[in-house]
């Protein structure tokens, strides 16, 4: 359910990892073997045979992401910790590679789906997509995104996205800083990504990586305290009654 | 004749430092540099005066490193880059207001420069930007100021990604605080600031820059001179040797 491309950077010998989420029936929803696939997927661009210059994360079909896949969670109390400890990891990892990471997300990047645009360098929408953390109301905390989220937008916008259970638009989402390029149209997001990962995969890569590893020094990223701190915020909750009733009652709402 | 290639004039409590080395499109040399230290040391002392106007003297506001200057020496590279690092760190300190008036292109420390002043004006045909890592170069020494003036997310995707700005994509940026249509109109738009500025309690903007910069000092300078340190580093790899002699080249060709 997670698949990767590799495309060339132009007419270069440069290329570009394309990781594909690819559950569009589900609207992309993560179960933790995706999660951890999509981590460990970003991991082999680092050398050898699936080495690439520049990574471009998308989602197949209208939405790139929805977030967790909840029914997962209804049967076995051990899925949201899996869940939320394996999206903590996997976006230190995509925020760590040495090559730039491009995030195309269309049509909706919802609670862990748009947790995810925290591993991005630069996060590329459509202007009516819908976006943001709506966990809340579920009994669910969303402060496992924080650290990333805040290095996107400012303290204002943070409390707003994680407190208040409302989505934004890709247009919002511009203004405030969660997304850098918004285009019109859905389809024209993932072709943008790819044309800026393949601009960047052509810079010299020994000053680009050393340029984003400074910026990870300088703003945080690298530091493992700030995000275990921040999971361990949603981890202290998973499995109380709150959570358990009202995932409960989502599901009795669905049937 | 190093004094020259910057100067420094007050008319009554405003002050402007202009780069003079318009041949160069006032590229930062290791002369210019230590002449514009010497300005700001200046104007450090100079109690009176609320605002400090930085500008270029001919066409560009600054053009940068002067590159060219030090690719054959593999001593200058951090020499300069120390240079400047302790320049940007000296013009924050400043106690007045100060004001970069962007009359032409600033790049890479150039832009550096109006990254670390408190306001920026330019016109919309102004060019401003940090192309360094489209060029091997790692913009080390500008980026802890451009996470402070715009934000991380901001500051990652424009050192990122290169290029340059107009002058109307800056103001969007944040890069800078007020943008003119055309250069003739900069003048009087940066004069109306000034006048706001000039009649402003010395004592009260003191007292408010300092505080203001002792928000933020958190390890602030220590991290600059980290910065010069990796920035030498980069710049002294092949790949940055390889990327600028190519850039050299097809400018000369």
């Amino acid at each position: 359910m997670i698949r990767v491309e590799h495309i060339p950077a132009g007419d270069s010998s440069k290329r570009i990892a394309l990781i594909v989420i690819d559950r569009p029936e589900k609207r992309n929803a993560l179960t933790p073997d995706m999660v951890g696939n999509i981590e460990s997927s970003a991991q082999l661009v680092r050398s050898g045979e699936g080495c690439a210059d520049a990574v471009v994360l998308t989602g197949e079909g209208s939405s790139f992401c929805s977030g967790f896949d909840l029914s997962l969670c209804r049967d076995d109390e051990r899925m949201m910790a899996a869940l939320l400890s394996r999206l903590s990891s996997a976006i230190r990892t995509l925020r760590r590679l040495p090559a730039p990471v491009i995030i195309a997300a269309q049509g909706a990047a919802i609670a862990g789906g748009c947790a995810l645009l925290g591993g991005a360098d630069v996060v590329v929408t459509d202007r009516h997509a819908k976006l943001g953390y709506p966990v809340v109301r579920l009994g669910v905390s969303p402060a496992v995104t924080s650290p990333a989220l805040l290095n996107a937008v400012s303290g204002g916008s943070l409390r707003k996205l994680l407190l208040d259970p409302g989505l934004i638009d890709g247009g919002e989402a511009h203004r405030i800083g969660l997304a850098h390029e918004v285009v019109e149209a859905p389809e024209d997001v993932r072709p943008r990504a790819i044309e800026i990962a393949t601009a960047l995969a052509r810079f010299p890569a020994h000053g680009m990586h050393a340029t984003k590893r400074w910026l990870n020094e300088i703003d945080g990223s690298d530091r493992d305290d700030v995000f275990d701190g921040a999971l361990n915020a949603s981890l202290a909750i998973v499995g109380g009654d709150e959570e358990r009733s009202r995932l409960a009652a989502l599901w009795e709402k669905k049937e | 004749m190093t004094a020259e290639l910057a100067t420094l004039t007050h008319d009554g409590a405003v002050a402007t430092l202009a780069l003079n080395r318009p041949e160069s499109r006032n590229a930062l040399s290791l002369d210019l540099i230590e002449a514009l230290r010497a300005r700001v040391r200046e104007l450090s002392a100079a109690k009176e005066t609320t605002v400090c106007v930085m500008t270029g003297e001919g066409k560009a506001f600054c053009a940068g490193m002067d590159l060219r200057a030090v690719i054959d020496d593999p001593e200058a590279p951090g020499q300069l880059l120390r240079a400047i690092a302790e320049l940007t760190i000296e013009l924050r300190a400043l106690p007045m207001v100060t004001l970069a008036k962007v009359n032409g292109a600033a790049i890479g420390g150039g832009c550096g420069l109006v990254c670390v002043c408190d306001l920026a004006m330019t016109h919309a045909d102004a060019k401003l930007g940090y192309p360094e890592v489209s060029m091997g170069v790692c913009p080390a020494v500008v980026a802890p100021w451009l996470v402070r003036k715009i934000g991380a997310g901001p500051a990652r995707r424009m050192l990122l990604m290169g290029g340059v700005l107009s002058g109307r994509e800056a103001l969007d940026e944040g890069l800078v605080s007020g943008v003119v249509e055309s250069r003739n109109e900069l003048d009087a738009a940066t004069g109306e600031v000034v006048e706001r500025l000039r009649n402003a309690g010395p004592n009260a903007i003191r007292a408010t820059k300092n505080w203001v910069n002792e928000m933020e000092s958190g390890g602030l300078a220590a991290q600059v001179r980290r910065g010069a340190m990796i920035s030498t580093e980069v710049i002294s790899h092949p790949d940055a040797r390889d990327a600028l002699k190519r850039v050299f080249e097809g400018r000369s060709g």
